[in-house]
């Protein structure tokens, strides 16, 4: 997922939860992000108390932006709120956007002194501060492949998608606020009622009337739930189980525990991957090939390969060398 | 004496300062933060006791920048070898590169001087004329403009920026082997950019068919001394031990083979020499993909393979 190099140094990274929950873990912060498939009441339950939704989209070619989101410009919001002001930021600057309005929010002391010293200032300024920390410039970096490998600025012919656009969806003091880090102030959608399921509920609503605004087919989007990290919560209701001797709930937990460690570990292994340099290993594996006398028969094998590719091209009407990536 | 002494005199004497710079450069890669302008030209040369100018096949490129010593050089530099064979001085406003009019096929120029007699000619390589006239430009007003910096219409980062943050980071990025610097990577893209044309029409032969899933889950069955060859090489913070197993999956995942993706394009540039020195391979086998395949089976034992081709590119 390599991106324009932008010049004041972020790089664009990907929007899997696996990338946001590592960015809270850097952070201090004992969140972590999930794909949401539905919103859905039951859907939600297992997440519940939800922290904040993230709504990710891009325009597909064609198509235009609604008007109005529904809701009114507040530009007396009392909270957090960052303009983004760097396009690769976008991801973390959701984020921020996200974590700032969370009361009493446990966090590592950078985020804690970034949040604090920027309490005061316009949306504008506190974007180009949170920009400018280079700390939490470096921490988004650590998520996306070295530049050295993905060799960026040799400003290569780029089949470069758009990135993704960010929205954040939060309670405030009692009504639930879209945070747009590209529109002048967040945007007020009302009050919702504390009890039953709460503010997902307000939110649900917002969210499902915008996607129906859309043409249909007319984006691409996701939803992320930011929420507690489920595990020490789970091993704690877990130990509980055990000490009342509560055997039935102590194997639903455990079933959920398990669950919820091995996707954490699949986690750890994609971004693991996803942010090493393979250079060494490409050589390696192609010497292998080498010495295994293997490799002139793979080489004549890719050429006949190339070949049919760019005969599919031609009929096709056009070719582009990244059409095999 | 006058300046035509003067200028003869400063140039033999700037001439040993630069052959000891093109010695240490010689080792460095093609293009470093020093370059303002670079393309790919092969050099010619008058056939004795004739007035004919015949070029050399040789692949090259010109690569004009500011040296050590302030003033503006201009390389030849070989392509094929990475020595700088010719490193020429120029004064503002002494020199113009010109097109040679009676040479058939029309892309051979001259460098001339008006304070002597030298002559140079070049022979333009890049496969594509498109940009001959841009780069010509450039380099006569870099030849005749004190302080010219070149535009470029494409889209990149204005060369005054990278230009300037080089000449303060170049001492420090010259010593660092490893990583390139962000000053170094504005560089490369500008004149990567400049000498566009490298991403030849229709690739022979691509990586991301050669190191497929089919062809290397056979290979970590049967060979299982080279399968811990690569363990090494695998990402040092991998929460699982190496295994095979492990090796087929990150050779199957969206992460590696984009990796290999953006290699095989990279390689295409031809400007990854400095690299390949990382890997223990030789500069040349930074210059395409076919050049990599060929220096591992090189590497490997196994001698070249393929036939040799010498024309543009």
């Amino acid at each position: 997922m390599s991106g324009d190099d932008d010049p004041s140094g972020w790089q664009l990274t990907e929007s899997d939860p696996s990338v946001f929950t590592q960015l809270l873990t850097t952070l201090g912060v004992p969140l972590v992000v999930d794909d949401l498939y539905s919103l859905d009441a039951a859907a939600l339950a297992p997440m519940q108390p939800l922290r904040a939704l993230i709504f990710l989209f891009k325009w597909l070619p064609g198509a235009g932006e609604p008007e109005s989101t529904g809701g009114q410009y507040d530009a007396d919001f009392p909270g957090f709120f960052a303009h983004q002001v760097v396009n690769n930021a976008c991801a973390t600057l959701a984020v921020l956007n996200a974590l700032g309005n969370i009361p009493q929010l446990p966090m590592g002391k950078p985020l804690g002194e970034l949040i604090g010293f920027a309490a005061g200032m316009d949306p504008q300024t506190r974007g180009m501060v949170v920009t400018s920390a280079d700390w939490l410039r470096e921490a988004h970096n650590a998520l996306s492949p070295p530049s050295a490998i993905s060799l960026d600025g040799l400003n290569l012919p780029k089949t470069t998608e758009d990135a993704y656009h960010f929205v954040v969806y939060v309670p405030v003091l009692g009504a639930v606020y879209e945070l747009d880090g590209l529109k002048q102030s967040p945007i007020r959608h009302g009050e919702y009622e504390e009890t039953g399921e709460g503010w997902t509920k307000k939110a649900r609503e917002v969210i499902e009337t915008r996607i129906a605004t859309y043409p249909p087919g007319a984006l691409e989007f996701s939803l992320l739930a930011l929420h507690d990290d489920p595990l020490p919560i789970l091993q704690k209701r877990l130990a509980q189980a055990h000490e009342t001797n509560d055997v039935l709930t102590a194997s639903e937990l455990s079933q959920q525990l398990a669950s919820e460690s091995a996707k954490r570990e699949r986690w750890a292994f994609e971004n693991s991957l996803r942010t090493h340099n393979y250079v060494g290993m490409i050589h390696a594996l192609t010497a292998a090939l080498a010495k295994a006398g293997r490799l002139d028969a793979a080489t004549e094998g890719a050429k006949a390969a190339m070949k049919q590719r760019i005969e599919a091209q031609k009929a096709k009407g056009s070719f582009s060398e990244d059409d095999y990536a | 004496m006058g300046i035509e002494g003067l200028t003869r005199r400063a140039r033999r004497r700037a001439n040993l300062v630069s052959t000891t710079y093109s010695l240490q450069q010689s080792a460095m890669p093609l293009v470093d933060p020093f370059s303002i302008l670079a393309f790919k030209a092969g050099r010619a040369f008058r056939r004795e006791g004739t007035n004919t100018v015949e070029p050399s096949p040789v692949k090259g490129a010109i690569v004009i920048e500011r040296g050590e010593d302030d003033l503006l050089h201009l390389l030849w530099k070989n392509r094929e070898t990475e020595e700088t064979d010719e490193d020429l001085i120029v004064f503002p406003e002494d020199a113009s590169f010109v097109r040679v009019e009676q040479a058939t096929g029309g892309r051979i120029y001259v460098l001339k001087f008006t304070s002597s007699e030298q002559r140079h000619f070049f022979w333009l390589q890049d496969a594509s004329s498109e940009r001959d006239e841009e780069f010509v430009l450039h380099v006569n007003n870099l030849l005749q403009i004190p302080g010219y910096v070149p535009e470029w219409n494409t889209t990149t980062e204005p060369q005054t920026s990278g230009a300037s943050s080089s000449q303060s980071a170049a001492p420090a990025a010259q010593s660092s082997a490893s990583q390139p610097t962000p000053e170094q990577l504005a560089q490369l893209r500008a004149l990567v950019n400049q000498m566009s044309g490298t991403v030849s029409a229709e690739p022979e032969v691509s990586l991301i068919d050669i190191l497929t899933p089919a062809n290397l889950g056979p290979l970590f069955t049967s060979h299982p001394e080279l399968v811990s060859s690569i363990f090494p090489h695998l990402p040092p913070d991998l929460p699982v031990p190496p295994s095979p197993e492990v090796l087929s999956q990150i050779v199957s995942s969206p992460q590696f083979r984009g990796a290999v993706v953006s290699l095989d394009r990279a390689l295409r540039t031809g400007l990854l020499g400095g690299l390949m020195s990382q890997l223990g391979l030789p500069a040349e086998a930074g210059t395409s993909v076919e050049a990599f395949l060929r220096a591992i089976r090189e590497q490997a034992g196994q001698g070249p393979s393929g036939p040799e081709r010498m024309d543009t590119d």
